[in-house]
């Protein structure tokens, strides 16, 4: 009887006394300073409140006004109850957040590195949606070499926060997959609000691989963003995420092979530098030198023995001229000269791109280079010959170089021999 | 250089740039021989090139789940809506 006056009212107060049954109605009393009663928000109601009741709560309750016949009291049948102040998405949002915050659920050390190289991503979003959509064409466009595993499912509405949980959970248990991509296109508050409900949100921390959050626009925050390992400001830039290490490998190798060609070039200049200083090195001087004595011995020889010393003479010039030829077919400058020109070519081929010539040339000059010791001047001091030195390093090459009691310095193949000049004569046929 | 240590097909991305990171420290460090040197150079090529052919091939693959019957989930292949 009363409930026909009073079925349609609206009560404002604080909440007090709030207890929630296992049957999942709600009993509290609304009370304001002066006055108090009873309200009940019976199971199917209770079940639409997108928030919490809390004591100490400013709300606004509608329903009816009904006698509580055991006690013969005034009570409230609320069917709605809307916190003052905050709309009740925004009073469950602040909520959910304050609970999650405090479990823990939020902190950074929980959250996870994303792969350093991803291969398999797996996305739950909408198949049909703008997000899909552009989250596929920024992989493409950034040449993403990953393989993306779709979980479709419907992003807002009734039941949509438990396909988007299965999804999480059914993605990231594939062991093929390494990070997860969570999100939507913009959108109201409303369409979003599937991202702030706490199946998401236990999804999101339970999931073995990271997971990024992309929802809606760079100003929209849900609580699915604060549980992500990562937070993208959008779909596209979730995606971007995943791209951006592929772009740094591609920039990396691209450096890496310029490197590996200056590194090269480098090997090879140095080692042109160091033949060019040995073909410059005194010692082959001193070779050319020992020849070029050789060969005045020679004419001398000509010009000064007649007759009966021709025999023996011509045995001695074939001799030495054999001598020569041999000094002239090792001529290390000579060797040293074909050895760069090689040398030359390997660095020109260098630019071009068929490398597997390159390789053979280097291989040839390789070899060509460790023959080089074998030619070196030392070996002809090994032979028996040795260098006159003077004090300023000169080389004396005839007896008009030195006075006597000069001090000169042989050079052997092991090392050297001070001398002083004693006195000094003409070549002797008849001497050593 | 054997042919075993040609990169294969499923180049691992990041072992090879880690491999070639070393092939340059070492060139760079220099005091090797020619020989030595080319053959390090010629590896290196090898694995840079290896990985840039495997990302100019690069297409996106997209598939999607597909709950069945018995509500186990299997993969298909995604048409997206193009605009």
């Amino acid at each position: 009887m009363l409930g026909e006056y009073f079925s349609d009212v609206w009560i404002e107060g604080e909440v007090s006394n709030f207890k929630a049954y296992p049957s999942g109605h709600l009993y509290f009393a609304l009370k304001d300073e002066g006055s108090q009663l009873q309200a009940v928000c019976f199971r199917h109601s209770a079940h639409r409140l997108k928030f919490a009741l809390e004591d100490g709560m400013l709300v606004i309750g509608h329903g009816r006004l009904e006698v509580y016949q055991p006690s013969g009291k005034y009570q409230a049948i609320l069917d709605a109850v809307e916190p003052k102040g905050l709309g009740a998405l925004q009073k469950a949002f602040e909520q959910l957040k304050r609970r999650l915050e405090k479990e823990g659920l939020f902190a950074t050390e929980r959250k996870r590195a994303l792969p350093s190289l991803p291969r398999t991503v797996g996305i739950v979003t909408s198949p049909a949606g703008a997000a899909i959509h552009d989250m596929l064409r920024t992989l493409r466009l950034h040449r993403a070499h990953v393989k993306v595993v779709l979980f479709p499912a419907q992003v807002q509405g009734e039941g949509a926060a438990e396909r988007i949980a299965e999804g999480i959970a059914t993605l990231s248990a594939r062991p093929e997959i390494d990070v997860v991509i969570v999100g939507r296109g913009g959108g109201s508050i409303e369409d979003l609000w599937p991202f702030n409900e706490e199946a998401v949100a236990r999804a999101i921390a339970a999931s073995r691989v990271p997971v990024i959050s992309g929802v809606g626009h760079e100003t929209d925050f849900t609580i699915a963003d604060f549980v992500a390992d990562v937070r993208a400001a959008t779909p596209t830039a979730a995606a971007q995420l995943v791209a951006e290490a592929w772009e740094e490998l591609e920039t990396r190798l691209s450096d890496l092979a310029t490197q590996l060609l200056e590194s090269l070039q480098q090997v090879l200049f140095e080692k042109e530098q160091a033949i060019d200083g040995l073909a410059r090195h005194r010692a082959f001087d001193l070779v050319a030198a020992c020849l070029a004595e050789l060969g005045h011995k020679v004419e001398r020889m000509t010009g000064t023995v007649e007759g009966a010393t021709r025999t023996k003479l011509s045995v001695t010039v074939a001799a030495l001229t054999t001598l020569d030829d041999r000094l002239n077919r090792q001529n290390p400058v000579a060797q040293v000269l074909r050895r760069k020109v090689a040398l030359q070519g390997l660095a020109a081929r260098l630019e071009k791109p068929v490398l597997a010539l390159l390789f053979r040339q280097g291989a040839r000059l390789g070899q060509a280079g460790a023959g080089l010791d074998v030619l070196s001047p030392l070996a002809s001091l090994g032979r028996g010959y040795s260098i006159c030195l003077k004090a300023d390093g000169s080389v004396v090459s005839r007896i008009g170089h030195v006075r006597t009691s000069e001090d000169v310095r042989l050079r052997v193949s092991d090392g050297s021999i001070d001398c002083r000049v004693e006195r000094t004569g003409k070549t002797d046929t008849g001497g050593y | 250089m054997s042919k075993s240590e040609k990169p294969t097909e499923a180049v691992d991305f990041e072992k090879a740039l880690a491999e070639l990171e070393g092939i340059v420290k070492q060139l760079e460090a220099g005091n090797l021989a020619l020989e030595r040197s080319l053959a390090l150079f010629e590896r290196g090529v090898q694995l840079a090139r290896a990985c840039k052919e495997k990302l100019a091939e690069a297409e996106l693959k997209v598939s999607q789940l597909v709950k069945d019957k018995q509500g186990l989930f299997s993969e298909e292949a995604f048409k997206e809506d193009k605009d």
